[in-house]
C-alpha cells in the first residue's frame, strides 16, 4: 500500500504539461489573437493547474474537499479573466 | 482507497493533504492573493486593450517558454524526490532535490536576463500600466521562487542529515507542496501576461 500517487501517472502528466506548454508558446509566437484562442489557452492552463494539484500535490488521494479547493481557485480567476476579456472584446 | 490495477497498487486515501497542515493555509492565502492580482490585471486590461496588446508584443516568449518548461521540470524532480524518500532512498531524494533547486536557479537567471533586457531598453514599472503589472506580478512570483528554493534547500540539508524516513517526511512534503504551488501560479501567469490578447 502507498500513500502517494505512483510515479508512472506523474511522468505521463509531466510529458502532457510540457506538450501543452509548447502549444501555448506556439499560440504566443504566432501572435494569434482573439477570444477563441485566448480561452483555449486559458482553459489549457487551468487544466495544467488541475493536473499539478491532483498528481504533483497528491490531492487526488486526499478525501474531503481539499481537491476541490484547488479546483475552486483555478475556476475563480479563470471566470474573472473570462469576464474581463469578454468586456474588453465587447 | 483507490485501486490502481495497472500499477498493482492500492493507494490509501489521506484525510489531510501532504505536508504540514499550516502550509496549506499559507498556500490557499497565497493563491487568493494571486487570483486577485490576475483578475485586477484582466479588468485593467479591459480599459486599454490596445496598450496592453502592443506592450505584450515586446515581451520575449522564448524566455517565458524556457522558464515554464524549467519550472514544470523542477516540479517533476520534486515529485521524484518525495517518491524516492517513500522508498527510503535518501541519496536519490537528495539528488532530485538538488536538481530541482538547480532548475529553480535557471528560472531566476533567465528571468533576470529578461528584466535586464527590459531595463536596457528603458522599460520599467513606470513605462505604462501593462509593464507596471508585468513587473509587479512576475517579480512577486520571482520572490516566491527564491523562497521555494530556500525551503527545498532546507529539505535537502535535512535529507542529507538523515532526518527523513519513508514513514516520516512531512517536512519534505511541506516543501514539495509549496514548490508545486509556485509552479501552478506560473502556469496561469505565463498565458495571461505573455500570450492572451
Amino acid at each position: 500500500m502507498t500513500k502517494g500517487i505512483p510515479l508512472k501517472p506523474c511522468t505521463i502528466v509531466y510529458i502532457l504539461l510540457m506538450l501543452l506548454t509548447l502549444f501555448t508558446w506556439y499560440a504566443g509566437v504566432s501572435e494569434f489573437s482573439g477570444l477563441t484562442i485566448s480561452f483555449i489557452v486559458l482553459g489549457l492552463s487551468l487544466l495544467k493547474g488541475h493536473l499539478i494539484g491532483d498528481y504533483y500535490m497528491g490531492l487526488k488521494t486526499v478525501s474531503g474537499g481539499w481537491r476541490w479547493l484547488i479546483v475552486g481557485w483555478l475556476v475563480l480567476p479563470g471566470m474573472l479573466i473570462t469576464i474581463a476579456f469578454f468586456i474588453s472584446a465587447g | 482507497m483507490i485501486n490502481d490495477t495497472q500499477n498493482n497498487l492500492v493507494i490509501e486515501k489521506r484525510k489531510l493533504p501532504p505536508g504540514d497542515f499550516a502550509i496549506w493555509i499559507f498556500i490557499m492565502a497565497e493563491l487568493l492573493v494571486f487570483a486577485i492580482l490576475f483578475a485586477t490585471y484582466a479588468f485593467t486590461r479591459a480599459g486599454d486593450v490596445e496598450l496592453f496588446n502592443a506592450s505584450q508584443l515586446s515581451l520575449n516568449q522564448n524566455f517565458a517558454l524556457i522558464n515554464t518548461l524549467t519550472l514544470i521540470t523542477s516540479s517533476y524532480f520534486v515529485v521524484r524526490a518525495v517518491a524516492a524518500m517513500r522508498e527510503d532512498k535518501a541519496k536519490n531524494c537528495f539528488n532530485w532535490l538538488i536538481a530541482a533547486i538547480f532548475m529553480g536557479l535557471i528560472f531566476l537567471v533567465v528571468k533576470s536576463i529578461e528584466y535586464n533586457h527590459h531595463y536596457s531598453e528603458g522599460i520599467n514599472m513606470r513605462t505604462n500600466q501593462f509593464f507596471m503589472f508585468y513587473f509587479a506580478l512576475t517579480f512577486f512570483h520571482f520572490m516566491h521562487v527564491v523562497m521555494g528554493m530556500v525551503i527545498l534547500g532546507a529539505n535537502a540539508v535535512k535529507t542529507r542529515a538523515g532526518n527523513y524516513t519513508s514513514e516520516n517526511h512531512t517536512g519534505l512534503e511541506t516543501g514539495a507542496s509549496y514548490w508545486h504551488m509556485v509552479d501552478m501560479v506560473w502556469l496561469i501567469l505565463f498565458p495571461l501576461i505573455y500570450v492572451m490578447r
